[in-house]
């Protein structure tokens, strides 16, 4: 096991203090460390500051949106009744990380920065059109978050930016699908993931639908083709069945045909197909 | 030049460790795993992947289960933590978790029981009486490479009718 090297060790008692050190000098945020700590393990020397007692692990709700402080955990957010009435496929999402122990530990804010294809969080946040509230000397400023990832693991965070929080909006739907879908039940980097929102109304036709992908995409997105296809639509199987066509020929259009794509085709298919058919039918999903 | 590289700085850190108080200045690279083992000699926990997949390492932290693995040790400045070695009272009395493992058979080569411990006094202290499903989502972050997972299930099905407040309580963990 290569050293971790640690060339300095930072522990901020206030935001002021913490984006202070981010000004003068290359840190690495650590909050749960479940990430960061495994990316340490390449031996490269640094600098890190602990974000731990920067109290982010808020959940608060006004009239049109919920905020989540950076630093709350999986399971924090997986048992959280603001989160569960309001945004519900974020708690779902949150509580299908890893393990009980890495759900402990583990930040959405860290789920975020990290940026990878397969976050279990990002695809969740998207339905909400989530946006990232992000704080340095120079100021607070926002950013979508289907606009903060640029590409597997990089994002448009600067070095001395700190993710302070995200806020999510509400929306209303009338049924909701999250969907993960790995090699075994528990611990398992997520093959495939698909969030589903549908709005649907009394003559059960489509009045919105936000539908959203991990590890379908080079970064997690929503399918607005998608979305725009299912709009108007009168609910019935046949529907779905176009809706998951559709969906893999998005895949080959945005991510090209690769190595893995004979098994994603039926695979985002599938998924996309039975996460329609549960949302459809008002259920919020726990597999 | 390398050496400037490979300095790592110390940090001074107050906890407290199966009851005890404890302020150590260790090394900032230093995971909790490894302040655990190799600073105090705690071998009870046990090093297994490294990466947080096997729960080999599992401990509790302010009452909750973690990888020690991937927590770095100056983190832990003001908190709580209870390994596989402060869960007996006495060396004569076993806890009544350990007991009901070694009453099912729960343990086999014995490399996966501590984490495996630890994880289930994380989730008793949570749901004194857990269902199967519960029992599987709260241990599904522990391998058992021995592959005995049926009766330690049993073992813990069993522990919710025997489990009492006062065999918990000191794992608890208040702010």
């Amino acid at each position: 096991m290569t050293m971790i090297r640690v060339t300095a060790y930072e522990n901020p008692k206030s935001i002021e203090e913490a984006t202070t050190f981010l000004a003068k000098d290359t840190y690495v945020p650590i909050a749960g460390g479940t990430d960061v700590i495994l990316e340490l393990r390449n031996g490269m020397p640094v600098k890190l500051l602990d974000i731990n007692n920067l109290k982010l692990n808020h959940v608060t709700s006004n009239k049109d949106n919920i905020e989540i402080g950076a630093a709350c955990t999986h399971t924090q957010l997986a048992s959280n009744p603001i989160v569960s009435q309001f945004v519900p496929l974020v708690g779902i999402a949150a509580g299908k990380v890893g393990s009980k122990q890495i759900r402990n530990r583990g930040t959405i804010g860290g789920n975020i920065v990290n940026a990878s294809p397969c976050a279990d969080t990002i695809p969740a946040l998207l339905i909400y059109d989530a946006e990232l509230v992000l704080l340095s000397k120079k100021g607070r400023r926002i950013a979508r978050l289907d606009e903060f990832i640029t590409s597997p693991y990089a994002t448009i965070k600067r070095n001395d930016e700190l993710l302070h929080s995200i806020i999510c909006k509400k929306n209303n739907k009338t049924g909701y699908s999250y969907l993960k879908l790995g090699r075994r039940q528990a611990v398992n980097i997520s093959r495939m993931t698909i969030s589903v929102a549908l709005d649907i109304d009394d003559d059960n036709a489509v009045i919105d639908a936000c539908i959203s992908a991990g590890s379908v995409f080079p970064v997690p997105s929503r399918m607005k083709d998608l979305e725009k296809f299912l709009r108007g639509e009168k609910i019935k199987p046949k529907l779905f069945k176009e809706a998951g066509k559709l969906a893999v020929d998005l895949m080959i259009k945005h991510s090209g045909y690769r190595w893995s794509t004979p098994y994603k085709e039926p695979v985002l298919a599938g998924l996309i197909e039975r996460a329609l058919m549960q949302a459809s039918k008002g259920i919020v999903q726990d597999n | 030049m390398e050496t400037i590289l490979n300095t790592n700085v110390e940090i001074k850190v107050g906890f407290k460790l199966n009851g005890l108080l404890y302020e150590k200045s260790i090394p900032a690279n230093w995971t909790l795993l490894q302040l655990l083992r190799d600073g105090l000699g705690y071998y009870g926990t046990k090093c297994g992947c490294e990466i947080g997949e096997c729960g080999a390492c599992t401990v509790l932290l302010n009452g909750q289960a973690i990888n020690s693995c991937l927590v770095l040790a100056p983190q832990i400045e003001g908190a709580e933590i209870w390994t596989i070695e402060g869960v007996a009272d006495s060396i004569n009395s076993l806890h009544p978790v350990q007991r009901i493992f070694i009453e099912y058979d729960a343990v086999h080569c014995g490399f996966c029981t501590p984490g495996m411990i630890m994880s289930t006094i994380a989730l008793l202290l949570e749901n004194s009486s857990p269902d199967e499903n519960t029992i599987k989502t709260a241990l599904a972050g522990n391998l058992c490479r021995c592959t005995g997972y049926v009766q330690i299930i049993e073992a813990v099905k069993k522990l919710s009718g025997i489990i009492t407040e006062k065999d918990l309580e000191k794992f608890r963990y208040s702010e």
